[in-house]
């Protein structure tokens, strides 16, 4: 009996972070790339690196501490031979699935002098931030970032501040 | 007959008939070698072989994951900082062109 239970509790756990997911359609960007990077971390998966990330290493014990309560982290890196191997109408596409209540987008960032673009978006939980999701454009190049979970914005903050870059300063929400 | 006779009787020496060594002999080749306790223990050694192999791999198999998972988790990370930062960089940049 508790074993359904936990198992119950397991599989909606499961489904509330699948939910959580951004649903991003890139198989035809994929198919357009001419490299990828694909990493796809589950809640177990995070778990399990965790077990392995040092406390002794300043990097990898500042995201050891950001990843603890994250159930999933999702990141499509597309690089293209050409310009204009993807449009406009793909990276509307992307957009499609932010375009809802639970997401708000807190920055975006246009340039016409170097063609990069950045959207970042948090998704709102009852307490706090439930997600992120990053659409980053460059000529070549198309970067999909989506974080599940509880995100500390103090410590998504510190994040900007790890390898070598300035951080980033995020207000706090009230 | 009292018990002191019944008894000698019972322990009067007796000699074996002719054929009994032959007998004797016969029976030992015609029974197989039993070696059960060495085959158990070759058995238990084996199956004792098996779990350590199997253990060792799967501990090996989830230390190769770990790895894997912590060096995703970095990359990811890696590449979520860069693109905030470059947010970021964009969002003072143009703080400061409008501020001056």
């Amino acid at each position: 009996m508790r074993m359904g239970r936990l198992l119950l509790g397991l599989g909606i756990a499961a489904a509330l972070a699948s939910a959580q997911q951004v649903k991003w359609n890139y198989e035809k960007l994929a198919a357009r790339a001419s490299e990828t990077v694909d990493v796809s971390l589950s809640g177990n998966m995070l778990k399990l690196a965790v077990k392995f990330l040092s406390d002794e290493d300043k990097d990898q014990a500042q995201v050891k501490k950001l990843v603890a309560g994250l159930q999933g982290i999702y990141v499509k890196s597309f690089e293209f031979k050409n310009k204009g191997d993807y449009s406009a109408v793909d990276v509307e596409s992307l957009r499609a699935p932010l375009r809802t209540a639970e997401w708000e987008r807190i920055v975006g960032v246009h340039s016409t002098e170097d063609g990069e673009d950045v959207e970042v978006y948090i998704r709102n939980a009852g307490k706090g931030v439930g997600g992120l999701a990053i659409i980053a454009t460059e000529a070549k190049e198309l970067t999909l970032v989506n974080i599940v979970g509880n995100i500390d914005l103090e410590t998504l903050s510190e994040l900007g501040g790890q390898f070598g870059i300035p951080e980033v300063e995020v207000e706090k929400k009230k | 007959m009292n018990l002191e006779d019944e008894l000698r009787t019972a322990l009067r020496r007796r000699d074996p008939s002719p054929d009994f060594a032959a007998r004797v002999l016969a029976r030992v080749q015609a029974e197989p070698v039993r070696r059960a306790s060495g085959a158990w223990r070759r058995w238990v050694a084996a199956v004792a072989a098996c779990l350590m192999l199997t253990v060792g791999a799967a501990g090996g198999y989830r230390y190769y994951e770990g790895q894997r998972a912590k060096a995703q988790v970095m990359l990811a990370m890696r590449i979520a900082a860069g693109k905030l930062n470059k947010a970021h960089k964009k969002v003072q940049m143009l703080n400061h062109r409008s501020n001056s």
